[in-house]
């Protein structure tokens, strides 16, 4: 599903109950984080449309506004609306269906652009003396330490060398081990294949991966997890560089800020101090794409171990990328942390290492090596194309534009995309995908409208015409879709 | 099995969404906004509320979204935000076209933020806060010389103080995200935007292409104009208001109008050649529904869905001598400058070329000759009746 890249939060959110979500939406930042980031841009006209109507929208009406060839655009927005119970069909005078957005939502977005609650949503900004504030290129770096001490961990960086300025608390250790991304057995530390997939994400998918996580095994240490997921979603609305009050926050946001903070997510002087920095980590979680070329990432990868000063001036101007891959499978990483260079080193042969240089080719065993560890071809593509260098995106760009206009241009060599997907396919014959089979329709009217159905908003996965039989992700919509017709 | 099918890999950076950046170009114009409240009672300060809420929601649709408000006055077009980036604003402008010469009011100026704000999300109250301040020093700079000068409005300069500042986030923007556009495209887009400052005739004859791929992958810029005014008045910028149409056309910018009041024969033009959104609010009481549902969505969005637009646009142009919208005109044929009657001495006022009148008014004589021609030519005594070569001049 192209619209929902989030596709982790998005999945852990639909699978709360109803409840829940009454509860999440009574404060405006969670309305707003989640309008942001959850929804596809069709979706985002379609509240906007009808968040300020006094009366529900007609779903004529709202059919009408789409243009004929955009139908599965539509109904994927309907369905994800639905899904995270924003949009909710009503039916009024003259049993028209119509549409309208569900109230805590609805009331806690207007608030949230109009500002007219007195609650403490968006949190309250300290005022600390010019001194005593913590600049956004310290807060950075921070950001980036812990980061990348928790990621350092997961891979084992301690034998190449770096040096573990960081310690991880108890919490983030049990976190990781619970989530399965490593196993602790004794004094080592083995990563696991959900761990291999979860390293190779980019910073922003991979912040969320560990605040689901956390927020998951919040009610095992007796937090409601409401709380701290809105929590969560009120750190994504804060202001960089800005310092905000914790009087206001309740002993589990307290405990949750001290949990976060081991991870960079949010920086304080000390546990006992009055205020709390969000770094970067925090602030970008509602924005998709563009998370991957902030300072953070780039100095996550680029240029770790120095000075704070020269790797955000240098992320800053230059974006992020460090990996040049050539049509030939050969691999240049401009890179000399220890983190980047075991994680090129999961896909790919190395050959040289110079200060700030590493070559590599990718060969069918080392794609082979990294299938068998269970990482897929696709966290590799999505790897290399998110630190591509900015020479390679240039490159292709240029190219690109000139002979393929509809197609959205992809960073690396199309040749070797393909080759991994095919190495890969040469070990993984068979996917697996959980969902459920439609089937014994009395005709074949009747098994058509619900297969078509299923197929325009998005959740058909296989059909067979001659046997009556269709298998969907999710049957909820289809039941209610079979139920209607009724 | 088809899902994993390597052909697919096109499909991996479709998610990749760039932010869009909404130029709002509000009408502040007093005389009609007077004129507006006292008939549908929706005074400027009502205006204003819905605008903010409108710039909200399209921030809060995108994490890097951006909004900027320019404001055109009667006596000169001004930002009302973001105002730091505009102090550093163009070279080029005429000097009482920046702003920051205007004198602050003391009392707007440091007054503490009331408390009811304080949970409300930064960037929202950054754009109001600046927006309203900027907005109240404008109209409590303005003084009753200069209302009584003019009954228009400065739309052209506004329309270049917006493009000016969308040509430089898109810069900006490319250069921070890896040179998603090549340089080429910059200069051009430069050249462009400068151009209407001058007010050339140029710049118009340049619409022509526009690279596709960069407005697809970088950052969408649009602007929307909220007008009040009437464009009778502001028949005297025909030219420059033109220009900037056809530099938005090059660059594939969308200009929106939401006409609240009076007519607007340019501006209608400014949407349908830019593929824009026109609408004129029949009920101006409903703005924000208005602005929530045609004008929010942006151009991604705007594929799928079915936008109001005028069919009946109203083509009509203004005169380059008098300033008067015509209905028909006098065209010179080598500079393509309008006029609203004959020229004396047969002069163009544009480029100065001498064109040939003729007996203007009198019975086309030409197809009275062909008639004659053929007659003639019947008996065969071609080389004496043939006299259309002779009369052509020389380049």
């Amino acid at each position: 599903m192209a619209a929902a890249p989030s596709s982790r939060p998005f999945e852990y959110l639909e699978s709360l109950p109803g409840t829940v979500f009454f509860k999440l939406y009574q404060q405006p930042s969670t309305a707003l984080a989640i309008f942001r980031r959850m929804l596809p841009d069709l979706a985002k006209c379609f509240v906007m449309a009808l968040l300020y109507l006094k009366d529900p929208l007609p779903a004529a009406d709202l059919e009408v506004w789409v243009k004929s060839e955009s139908l599965k655009e539509r109904d994927n927005a309907l369905s994800i609306l639905g899904r995270l119970h924003i949009l909710s069909n009503t039916v009024i005078a003259n049993n028209v269906r119509a549409y309208m957005v569900t109230n805590p939502f609805a009331a806690s977005l207007r608030h949230a652009l109009t500002g007219a609650e007195q609650t403490q949503s968006f949190g309250v900004l300290a005022h600390p003396s010019n001194a005593a504030a913590v600049s956004i290129a310290n807060l950075d770096d921070y950001a980036r330490r812990q980061w990348e001490g928790v990621l350092g961990y997961m891979v084992g960086t301690s034998g190449l060398g770096i040096q573990r300025d960081v310690n991880l608390s108890k919490g983030v250790k049990q976190l990781l081990q619970a989530g399965h991304l490593v196993e602790i057995r004794g004094a080592r530390v083995d990563i696991t294949k959900d761990g291999f997939a979860f390293v190779l994400q980019d910073v922003s998918t991979q912040v969320w991966h560990i605040l689901i996580l956390y927020v998951e095994s919040a009610e095992a240490i007796g937090m409601d997890s409401v709380e701290v997921l809105s929590f969560v979603f009120l750190l994504s609305s804060l202001e960089l560089g800005q310092s905000y009050e914790k009087r206001h926050l309740t002993a589990n946001q307290l405990r949750t800020l001290a949990d976060l903070a081991d991870f960079g997510i949010v920086y304080q002087e000390s546990p006992e101090a009055a205020h709390f920095y969000p770094t970067r980590l925090a602030t970008t979680l509602t924005s998709d794409s563009s998370a991957l070329s902030n300072p953070i990432a780039g100095s996550l990868a680029g240029n770790p171990t120095g000075d704070p000063s020269s790797s955000s001036s240098a992320a800053n101007k230059a974006g992020t990328g460090f990996i040049i891959i050539e049509t030939n499978y050969r691999l240049y990483a401009y890179t000399s942390s220890p983190l980047q260079i075991s994680l090129i080193a999961l896909f790919t042969t190395l050959k040289y290492r110079f200060p700030n240089l590493i070559t590599g080719k990718i060969t069918r065993q080392s794609i082979r090596r990294a299938v068998e560890m269970g990482i897929t071809a696709d966290q590799i593509i999505s790897y290399l194309s998110t630190h591509a260098h900015p020479q390679m995106r240039k490159h292709n760009t240029s190219r690109s534009t000139s002979n393929q206009a509809g197609i959205p241009q992809s960073i690396l060599p199309p040749t070797v995309v393909d080759q991994i997907r095919l190495w890969q396919l040469e070990r993984d014959r068979v996917q697996a995908t959980a969902g459920f089979l439609f089937k014994d329709f009395v005709s074949l009217a009747e098994y058509e409208a619900p297969c078509r159905y299923a197929e325009e908003i998005g959740v058909l996965v296989w059909k067979s015409d001659r046997k009556r039989m269709f298998f969907v992700t999710r049957h909820e919509q289809v039941a209610a879709f079979l139920r209607s017709r009724k | 099995m088809n899902t994993i099918d390597a052909t697919e890999h096109y499909s991996t950076s479709a998610h990749d969404r760039p932010p869009s950046l909404l130029t709002v170009i509000l009408d502040t114009n007093p005389h009609a906004w007077a004129q507006l409240s006292s008939q549908s009672a929706l005074p400027l300060s009502t205006a204003v509320a819905n605008i903010l809420v409108f710039l909200n929601a399209h921030l809060a649709c995108n994490y890097a979204n951006e909004v900027a408000v320019v404001a055109s006055h009667t006596q000169k077009a001004t930002w009302l935000y973001p105002v730091a980036a505009a102090a550093a604003a163009d070279p080029n402008q005429p000097p009482g076209d920046k702003d920051g010469d205007t004198p602050m009011l003391p009392q707007t100026q440091n007054r503490p933020p009331p408390p009811h704000e304080m949970n409300k999300y930064r960037p929202f109250r950054i754009v109001e806060e600046q927006v309203t301040q900027n907005l109240h020093r404008l109209l409590g700079g303005t003084t009753a010389d200069d209302l009584s000068a003019t009954t228009s409005t400065l739309m052209a300069g506004a329309l270049t103080l917006a493009l000016s500042h969308i040509n430089r986030r898109t810069i900006a923007w490319a250069e921070a995200h890896g040179g998603e556009t090549d340089p080429n495209a910059h200069a051009n887009n430069n050249n462009t935007t400068t151009s209407t400052n001058t007010a050339g005739g140029g710049a118009a004859a340049a619409a022509s292409g526009g690279d596709k791929a960069s407005t697809e992958s970088g950052l969408q810029s649009r602007i929307l104009i909220l007008s009040v005014s009437s464009a009778t008045g502001a028949a005297h910028q025909y030219i420059p208001i033109m220009n900037a149409i056809f530099a938005c056309q090059r660059l594939q910018i969308p200009i929106d109008v939401c006409k609240l009041a009076g007519d607007a024969v340019f501006l209608q033009q400014a949407a349908d050649a830019t593929k824009g959104v026109y609408m004129a609010l029949a009920e101006p009481r409903g703005l924000l529904q208005y602005l929530m549902m045609a004008f929010l969505p942006d151009q991604r969005s705007r594929r799928h869905l079915i936008l109001p637009t005028r069919v009946d646009v109203d083509f009509r142009a203004a005169c380059f001598c008098h300033r008067r919208v015509v209905d028909i005109g006098f065209v010179c044929s080598i500079c393509l400058s309008i006029f609203c009657e004959p020229l004396e001495k047969g002069e163009c006022l544009t480029c100065g070329s001498v064109l040939e009148m003729g007996d203007y008014g009198a019975k086309p004589a030409v197809v009275a000759r062909k008639k004659k021609k053929k007659k003639v030519r019947g008996p065969g005594n071609g080389a004496s009746a043939t006299p259309t070569p002779t009369p052509t001049p020389g380049p």
